[in-house]
């Protein structure tokens, strides 16, 4: 187990500094700088503005210079916003783009699976296409579309919840909505198929038989098998939505770290671009990681610690 | 079709559900959100009410950039700092430079020495006097190749600045001095009328050189944050929200009728309109898809912002070198269907380059003494095009591409252009989109052929825009290059004689619209929703807002 989780240590550090050179091979090949504004400006104030922020160097310098400020977790300022620091703008987006993201996840982990459990047990049945139904919704309306909806009816019309902001955990409520709804259908459509095949299995015709109750069948038996491809989409999930979202982070004003990743880029705020993609490809990392750990304790079939066994 | 029914009933179910439990735990959570102040359209809070306090509550947007004067180069920073803090000068209510924390001042014979006499009263929050040191260590600093402010090329006009800003010359060399605590002496390279207003822009504003000696980012928060303006900075949570509160060592302390500002930054427009109407901001935008239903209301503010979009051609890019060509695009567009059905919002068609607001020493404003500089005329413009490719010898004319950054507005207009040669010029274009970067650094490379652009006036005076298209300026980004224009513009910026040089810069755009080298389409403008016992915001063409007199009932 030592061994294997050692060779997976190494493997991580290398999948991210190959990550990290090619991100910055694709950032300084787009073209347009910072400071490309349609404001005055001058080229004194051009060659001051790239010396300041260390841009006027050749592109090897500023390639050590990056790895340097990796190595010592320090990403310097933010171009864009000189008085704060990438650190800081991380540091700060980040517990509230995970908050958000753990209530999401609960929320659709839990409606998910209870969807996608009484879909398999009543199997083309009304209720079924009713759980799927609400699945495919889930999936196919956006959830920029949900959240405008959501504002417009509860906040505006009903006037049940604040429109937008992140003070309370009023404010939780709708864009938790708009964002679990999605992952919330797609856990509950993975469940409901894998349960439907776990239910046909031998062992559980053998549970049957023994007499054990239907309920301890499905969650001591069929259940933990049939979470098995959740389990699998957990690891990008996870990484995805406690990063932040983008949209949802706009709509509803909610400062996590989610609008970093696509301003920095259009804004080519150099450092945060960085700060940003090492960040979330650890995480990722790290998920992905957990996840094959997690097979290993639900699965007892699958061995990590064996050669070839994952 | 009975499946269908029954799966929007289930849908409709959950959603009931949904919203009732939700309804539990807000009832529980937040007791003091009531009904009523959604009905009562932006009526403000019960509870600022109850306390006595008035509070206003806006919109940043976004979190601002900096609150360090020299670097916060944009709206979002300078709008709020605006009203921290306060530079010599300040915009009254008729958006005429006026004493800020200068009483008064003298300005010499020749137009190049401006002393200014500092107000006894005129204090930091932290209770410091304001002293012509603060400016001078201010204006060092921003001028400090080192600091790299963008907002640098502002202070060009006073002598030894532009040489210090690239490296040339020494602090020393920049001619601002601290004649005494409270008199500051200004030299400037050349006479330039428009000095007093230019210093109302929060570049120029002072630093409290005894704060920032002891902490550099002493801008960087709240907690030490000194202000001079009308407000101070009691909280600020970045990212999310700041609070302003009545400064009552400002000198003019018992004009500020407001307790406190409240920033949201919301940056989505419809949610800050949502907003809005649920009663939770004072002020808002409109959303571009209810600007219809909206603009003719009694709570709209539509004003003047001194700003133009245009479309720059490349004059070294065929078929753009021939004038001719070029008067026939500019008057094959019908600039008042696009303000009026494309862009909306109450916008104003540009028959001209400088926008409306900026008024000659004559009292009359430069929009009306140059009139309309080109027309809408299908006719004209067919004809123009004719002879310009007679001279150029073309049969037909070549390929021309019009580009811009992308973004659904800008979208919009070139599609309502490139219809319109169609329909006035027989001339086909083709439209291309491309992200801002790549396309800001393909304009200034002049490697398009046919572009968008947007001027926003940094300071009060017409040469800000004519200044771009002398030869070789950053801002050209046309290739064109006129003897006769340049004489015009260093006449326009240095003449002591105010009316004459008005009468050159009036010349300028004059030549310009001749050469037709950029397509005038539109001004900007403010417009703004205000809730109903909202006054006093004062908004100038160009500058930054100013809640100094602002009220709310």
């Amino acid at each position: 187990m030592l061994r294997y989780i050692l060779k997976r240590l190494l493997i991580m550090v290398i999948t991210l500094w190959i990550i990290i050179t090619l991100t910055f091979i694709l950032m300084v090949s787009i073209p347009g700088s910072p400071f490309n504004s349609e404001r005055s400006s001058n080229e004194t104030i051009q060659a001051n503005l790239e010396s300041h922020y260390n841009l006027d160097e050749p592109y090897h310098i500023q390639y050590l210079l990056y790895l340097k400020s990796i190595v010592t977790f320090d990403f310097g300022p933010s171009i864009k916003k000189p008085d704060q620091s990438v650190n800081e703008l991380l540091g700060r987006g980040f517990p509230i783009s995970f908050e958000l993201g753990i209530v999401t996840i609960i929320v659709a982990v839990i409606s998910g699976i209870i969807l996608g459990i009484i879909a398999a047990l009543r199997h083309n049945g009304f209720i079924d296409y009713m759980a799927m139904g609400i699945a495919v919704l889930g999936i196919s309306i956006p959830n920029f579309i949900l959240a405008t909806l959501l504002i417009q009816q509860l906040a505006v019309n009903f006037d049940i919840f604040p429109v937008a902001t992140w003070k309370s955990p009023a404010h939780m409520v709708l864009p938790t909505l708009a964002l679990a709804t999605g992952p919330m259908a797609i856990i509950a459509r993975l469940t409901r198929s894998t349960m439907l095949e776990v239910l046909t299995q031998d062992y559980i015709k053998m549970a049957r038989a023994k007499g054990l109750s239907p309920w301890k069948i499905i969650i001591k038996h069929a259940l933990r098998n049939a979470l098995m491809p959740v389990v699998t989409i957990m690891g990008t999930l996870l990484a995805g939505i406690l990063t932040g979202t983008f949209v949802i982070e706009q709509i509803f004003a909610i400062p996590g770290m989610g609008k970093y990743f696509v301003e920095s880029i259009n804004q080519r705020d150099y450092p945060v671009i960085m700060g940003t993609t090492v960040f979330y490809s650890a995480f990722l990392i790290i998920m992905l990681f957990l996840v094959d750990i997690a097979y290993g304790i639900l699965d007892p079939r699958i061995k990590v610690n064996k050669q070839g066994g994952e | 079709m009975k499946k269908f029914l029954v799966l929007l009933f289930t849908v409709f179910l959950v959603a009931v559900l949904a919203a009732c439990t939700a309804n539990e735990n807000a009832g529980e959570e937040e007791p003091a959100d009531d009904a009523e102040a959604a009905e009562e359209n932006g009526e403000t809070g019960e509870s600022d009410e109850a306390s006595g306090e008035k509070i206003l509550r806006l919109n940043n947007g976004v979190e601002p950039t900096s609150f360090n004067p020299s670097i916060g180069f944009d709206q979002v920073s300078w709008d709020p700092l605006n009203n921290l803090m306060e530079g010599l000068t300040r915009l009254d209510k008729e958006s005429k430079a006026g004493p800020g924390a200068a009483a008064d001042w003298e300005i010499s014979e020749d137009g190049l020495t401006y002393t200014f006499n500092l107000r006894e009263d005129a204090n930091w929050s932290n209770g410091d006097p304001v002293t012509a040191e603060d400016f001078v260590y201010a204006w060092k600093l921003m001028l400090d190749p080192e600091t790299g402010s963008q907002a640098a090329f502002l202070a060009y006009f006073i002598k030894g600045a532009e040489a210090f800003n690239s490296g040339e010359g020494s602090a020393d060399d920049v001619a601002v001095t601290a004649v005494d605590e409270k008199t500051l002496e200004v030299v400037l390279e050349a006479p330039t009328g428009f000095f007093l207003d230019l210093l109302t822009n929060p570049a120029f504003f002072p630093v409290n050189h005894k704060v920032a000696e002891e902490n550099p980012d002493w801008h960087a928060e709240a907690e030490s944050f000194v202000a001079n303006g009308p407000f101070k900075l009691e909280s600020w949570e970045h990212d999310s929200e700041m609070m302003f509160a009545k400064n009552e060592e400002y000198w003019d302390a018992d004009a500020v009728k407001l307790d406190k500002v409240h920033f949201e930054m919301v940056n989505d427009t419809n949610t800050q309109y949502q907003m809005f109407e649920s009663g939770e901001l004072d002020t808002a935008s409109i959303p571009p898809e209810l600007s219809d239903q909206l603009i003719d209301g009694d709570n709209v503010f539509i004003g003047n912002y001194g700003g133009l979009e245009f479309y720059r051609f490349n004059l070294t890019e065929e078929p753009f070198q021939n004038k001719k060509i070029r008067q026939a695009f500019s008057h094959a567009i019908n600039r008042a269907d696009i303000a009026e059905f494309v862009v909306k919002n109450g916008v104003e068609p540009a028959y001209g380059f400088v926008s409306p607001g900026f008024i000659t020493p004559s009292g009359e404003d430069f929009r009306d003494v140059n009139g309309d500089l080109t027309t809408f005329d299908a006719e004209k413009a067919k004809q123009l095009l004719e002879e310009g490719m007679e001279e150029e010898g073309y049969d037909e004319l070549p390929p021309i591409v019009l580009s811009y950054n992308t973004s659904d507005s800008n979208k919009a207009v070139a599609e309502a252009i490139q219809n319109m040669f169609i329909e006035n010029l027989g001339v086909e274009v083709s439209l291309e989109n491309q992200e801002w970067g790549v396309f800001a650094e393909a304009q200034q490379n002049l490697e398009l052929q046919f572009s968008r652009s947007s001027f926003i006036n940094d300071y009060n005076d017409p040469v800000n825009f004519l200044e771009s298209f002398i030869t070789d300026s950053y801002m050209n980004r046309t290739g064109w290059s006129n003897a006769e224009y340049d004489e015009l513009i260093a006449k326009g910026k240095s003449e002591t004689d105010e009316e004459k040089r008005w009468e050159y810069l009036l010349e300028a755009e004059k030549l310009l619209a001749e050469e037709m080298i950029a397509i005038p389409i539109r001004y900007y403008n403010t417009v703004v929703l205000e809730a109903d016992g909202v006054s006093g915001i004062l908004r100038h063409p160009v500058g930054y807002f100013d809640l100094k007199y602002a009220d709310v009932e």
